[in-house]
């Protein structure tokens, strides 16, 4: 035996006290409403019945669940008491057929517990007046389609769209969507309008209208190229002018650019997807960097080549191999130093007295100093800084070696100021006193040879000894331009 | 015979100081200058001057690579050595028969360029 449909419902409708109802008892009731009421018992589909003047409701089981607790007392109630709360809804409509003008819904929404839980679910509806042979309408006949899946459906993929649409916005690159042979624009995302100048207008319209610079620069004969052959197009590095300044002027701009044909099911090329990313910024970058790494390798050979004159010089002039070593190591240490003050300061801000404190730290005892400092401060640049730093190592050796250091009542002042008559030379004294009777040598060691050889970088260094009873002068010169020059 | 002079233009105090000893030592006489206005004034003094090796980067009116046109153009016996710590110069910049060396300089590769190029020292 078949499972008995609406069970609850039927037993309702057979339980009810028609007698005081106003469609009255069962035996008197029309023949429509009999079928109705048959046909409604038997479906599974939720179903409606309203009924006579006094709106008489009967429903079936699969309707009594949308009615929610308000069911089992609306059954055999009138319509409005079971739908009083939205009456302002629904009373139009049913008003209407009663009138006789049906009404079809297609989208209700109604929170059920059915699975014993609160669900949203959706329902289309459709009122149908229903007549008697005489075209007097009796009642309203109502069969509802549950639509919950297929809304549910239609929501997952316009989340989905949604987030598809997220991504293209978050996307780094310019991304847009062009549909059919004339490549028109269904979509552009910030980046891309941002690209091609944000103000421009291009929804709806075709590349070659909307982007007109790009006509003659070739790119509509790929696109169409795409189009025909599918084949996708990628490209780097392109050179590419576009109208895109604030007020429409033209632009120079280097993009990478993909252009990735769009298929139909059946596999016919409906439209291009353009993925294109502004590098402009990008390969000015790595220009840079391309230049800065050759400036470094420049420089590197270059102080390479200081390192092979000075050990060449050191070699050339020292009497034997191991005070050369010492020379040597002592030479290039003062350069290491140097550096370090030129690197710790940033480029272009080590100053004089940075270096002179350098050399003093390794020749002058602080419990007991001998050295005298003063001069304002003066920047100096990287090259000069190197030889200056060389230059007072080699003066301070010389110094306690032969002159005012190597003995202890020996004193030396080191001065520099910015003079001549337009403020434009650098100067450095360095003048020893105390020490033994000085005299001109007869021939330059290797240490007077390097400090003869002036400030590296500047374009009028002069070096200048002086040999007065009372201890070595040695006046250091340059111009200030080259002295300061970053190079 | 007396032996023509080499010219050496190089800023750097201490890398001309250096190229000038090497040059003494093989046996030429060297005359030095810091920049190409310097080794102008001695190209017009000196009546012959057999070589010229100029660095590149010059602080003055020109740099080594203008230097070197300038040279070969009004004393086309003077043959011309580029020194560089850059990397070589494009083809094409330096007049025709110059030779580029690059910094720092092989005391050994100097010797073999300056022979090849018929720059001899007389003994």
């Amino acid at each position: 035996m078949a499972l008995e449909t609406n069970p609850e419902c039927r037993r309702l409708c057979n339980e009810f006290d028609w007698d005081t109802a106003s469609v009255g008892p069962v035996d008197g009731w029309s023949v429509e409403l009999r079928t109705l009421v048959n046909v409604m018992l038997g479906s599974l589909q939720p179903m409606l019945i309203v009924w006579g003047p006094s709106q008489t409701t009967l429903y079936n089981d699969g309707y009594a669940a949308m009615c929610g607790h308000r069911h089992p007392a609306a059954f055999g109630r009138p319509f409005g008491e079971l739908w009083h709360d939205i009456w302002d809804q629904v009373e139009p409509i049913i008003s209407a057929a009663f009138a006789g003008q049906g009404t079809s819904m297609e989208d209700i929404e109604f929170v059920m517990h059915r699975n014993g839980y609160p669900e949203e679910t959706h329902f289309a509806f459709s009122y149908t007046p229903v007549r008697d042979p005489w075209g007097t309408v009796l009642g309203m006949f109502c069969a509802c389609t549950e639509q919950t899946a297929t809304v549910a459906e239609r929501k997952a993929e316009r989340t989905l769209r949604e987030r598809f649409e997220q991504v293209f916005e978050l996307s780094p690159g310019g991304i847009a969507l062009l549909g059919g042979p004339d490549h028109v624009f269904e979509y552009a995302n910030e980046v891309y309008y941002s690209m091609i100048g944000t103000d421009r207008e291009i929804i709806g319209k075709t590349v070659a209208d909307a982007v007109s610079e790009v006509v003659r620069q070739g790119y509509i004969d790929i696109l169409d190229g795409v189009y025909r052959t599918g084949e996708p197009f990628v490209a780097k590095n392109l050179e590419i002018e576009l109208n895109r300044g604030t007020a429409g002027e033209k632009q120079n701009r280097v993009i990478d650019l993909v252009y990735q044909p769009m298929r139909e099911d059946d596999g016919t090329v409906s439209g291009i997807l353009v993925q294109a990313l502004d590098v402009t910024d990008l390969r000015a970058e790595q220009q840079k960097q391309e230049l800065l790494s050759h400036e470094l390798g420049h420089r590197l050979k270059n102080q390479l080549a200081m390192i092979q004159a000075i050990a060449s010089q050191t070699l050339r002039n020292s009497p034997d191999l191991a005070s050369a070593r010492l020379r040597l190591s002592d030479r290039i240490g003062v350069l290491s130093a140097a550096h370090d003050t030129i690197l710790l300061g940033g480029v272009g801000a080590s100053t004089v007295n940075q270096l002179v404190e350098q050399i003093i730290s390794t020749h002058d005892d602080p419990a007991n100093p001998r050295i005298t400092v003063s001069g304002t401060r003066v920047k100096v640049g990287s090259r000069p800084s190197l030889s200056l730093s060389l230059i007072l190592h080699e003066l301070a050796t010389n110094a306690t070696k032969f002159g005012a250091l190597s003995e202890p009542d020996g004193r030396v002042s080191i001065r520099w100021m910015v003079t001549g008559p337009k403020s434009d030379r650098f100067e450095l004294i360095w003048s020893e006193s105390g020490g033994p009777p000085v005299a001109q040598p007869e021939t330059l060691g290797s240490g007077m040879r390097l400090i003869n050889a002036g400030l590296n970088g500047t374009s009028d260094s002069t070096v200048e000894f002086s040999y007065p009873p009372d201890g070595l002068v040695c006046v250091i010169g340059a111009d200030l331009d080259g002295f300061q020059q970053e190079h | 015979m007396a032996q023509l002079p080499i010219l050496v233009v190089e800023d750097d105090g201490l890398i001309r100081m250096d190229l000038a000893d090497v040059l003494g030592d093989s046996g030429f006489t060297v005359l030095e200058a810091a920049n190409a206005d310097q080794a102008l004034v001695i190209l017009e003094t000196q009546t012959t001057v057999s070589a010229m090796l100029t660095d590149i980067d010059m602080p003055g009116s020109m740099n080594g690579i203008k230097l070197a046109n300038l040279t070969a153009s009004r004393w086309p016996d003077c043959k011309i050595i580029v020194i560089s710590g850059r990397y070589s110069p494009d083809q094409g910049s330096l007049p025709e028969g110059a030779r580029f060396l690059s910094k720092p300089i092989s005391e050994r590769l100097l010797g073999a360029t300056l022979a090849e190029m018929g720059i001899e020292a007389t003994t």
